[in-house]
């Protein structure tokens, strides 16, 4: 049914003229994160569900503050496609995840993710099994260790997703998609619920 | 005894002025801006290597910008589950073979700063001093560029 669904969609996609087909990895079927829900330190820790809001869509990203390359690398770049994409940007949100809960303190995290979107939302949970839960319902992954001289190490797979309203992901992009790629494909996924 | 000093002067000289010649040259030295309470940065470049062989094997940082810098790379790293994962590990050194380009770039080589003391701001510029094995140190200008 989801499979059906989406096929639909991306026939509508298709249709859009331009680049018609989307540079991102789509997943078949789309898989659902609807009920992933974290606790969001940008609304007082009430818990998000990492779905978009009607009419929108939501990207959502697992990392971390300390992360000085891969992460504002990836933020940055959506970023500038985001702006690139004019009033269509407008609809797009941020919910940024952090695998390093340790570390990224509340005020640490809401700071860093707002700086690439005014508005994201900022998840963290000190509980491994809700964070794990909600990486494995994306596929994402992550791993932190401390290494023999006691220094914090995280590895994380690096996918930023694009989410609909109903929870599930439309497209996701692996690290060194360039912000041109991401434009086209928030572009047309934009027109594509638009159309609906 | 001060022929010995005057000879070993002009080997000195001379050794300078050939590792001068023939040094890596070191362009397009940039950090992205910081994000609000960021506390780590990278530093990217290109070293065009020298007319020989050589190797970076440290990176200096002014504590006026970070506490240390260290030569890192982001690799792929397999998970226990198979899963692979991006992350990063500090280099001991990194090879600059004659006349080859190595690119620090996102995704790979890069110079992490450790907890910046201010925020990198869009058109600031910094000094980093590079260390190469042969051709010693050099001091380079990072210009802070809009992510």
């Amino acid at each position: 049914m989801v499979l059906t669904a989406f096929s639909a969609a991306v026939l509508i996609v298709a249709s859009c003229g331009g680049e018609t087909t989307l540079a991102g990895i789509v997943r078949d079927p789309a898989p659902d994160v609807s009920q992933v829900a974290l606790p969001d330190v940008a609304s007082d820790g009430e818990d998000f569900a990492t779905k978009a809001d009607p009419g929108r869509l939501l990207l959502v990203y697992f990392g971390y503050t300390n992360c000085p390359d891969i992460c504002p690398t990836t933020l940055a770049d959506v970023r500038r496609s985001v702006a690139d994409l004019g009033s269509d940007g407008e609809k797009i949100d941020l919910a940024m995840i952090t695998v390093d809960p340790e570390r990224d303190t509340p005020e640490r995290l809401n700071a860093y993710a707002q700086t690439f979107f005014e508005t994201a939302h900022a998840l963290r949970t000190e509980d491994p099994e809700r964070l794990t839960a909600a990486a494995d319902a994306y596929g994402a992954s992550f791993e932190v260790t401390l290494s023999l001289d006691d220094v914090i190490e995280v590895a994380h797979s690096a996918f930023l997703y694009v989410v609909d309203e109903s929870g599930h992901i439309l497209v996701q992009w692996p690290f060194g998609t360039s912000s041109e790629d991401m434009e086209n494909d928030l572009r047309l996924l934009v027109e594509e619920i638009g159309d609906v | 005894m001060r022929r010995m000093t005057v000879i070993s002067i002009a080997i000195a000289i001379l050794a300078t002025a050939c590792s001068g010649a023939g040094s890596p040259e070191v362009t397009d030295v940039w950090a992205r801006t910081s994000a609000n309470m960021q506390e780590a940065g990278a530093v990217y470049m290109t070293i065009n290597g020298g007319s020989n062989d050589d190797s970076l094997i440290g990176v200096e940082v002014d504590s006026t910008v970070a506490a240390r810098a260290e030569l890192h790379e982001t690799t792929m790293h397999e998970g226990e589950d198979g899963s692979e994962m991006m992350m990063m590990s500090p280099l001991a050194s990194i090879a600059v073979p004659a006349g080859d380009d190595v690119v620090f770039e996102p995704g790979g080589y890069h110079v992490m700063l450790f907890q910046l003391t201010e925020p990198l701001v869009t058109g600031a510029e910094f000094t980093l001093t590079l260390d190469f094995e042969k051709a010693g140190n050099q001091a380079v200008t990072a210009e802070v560029r809009d992510g």
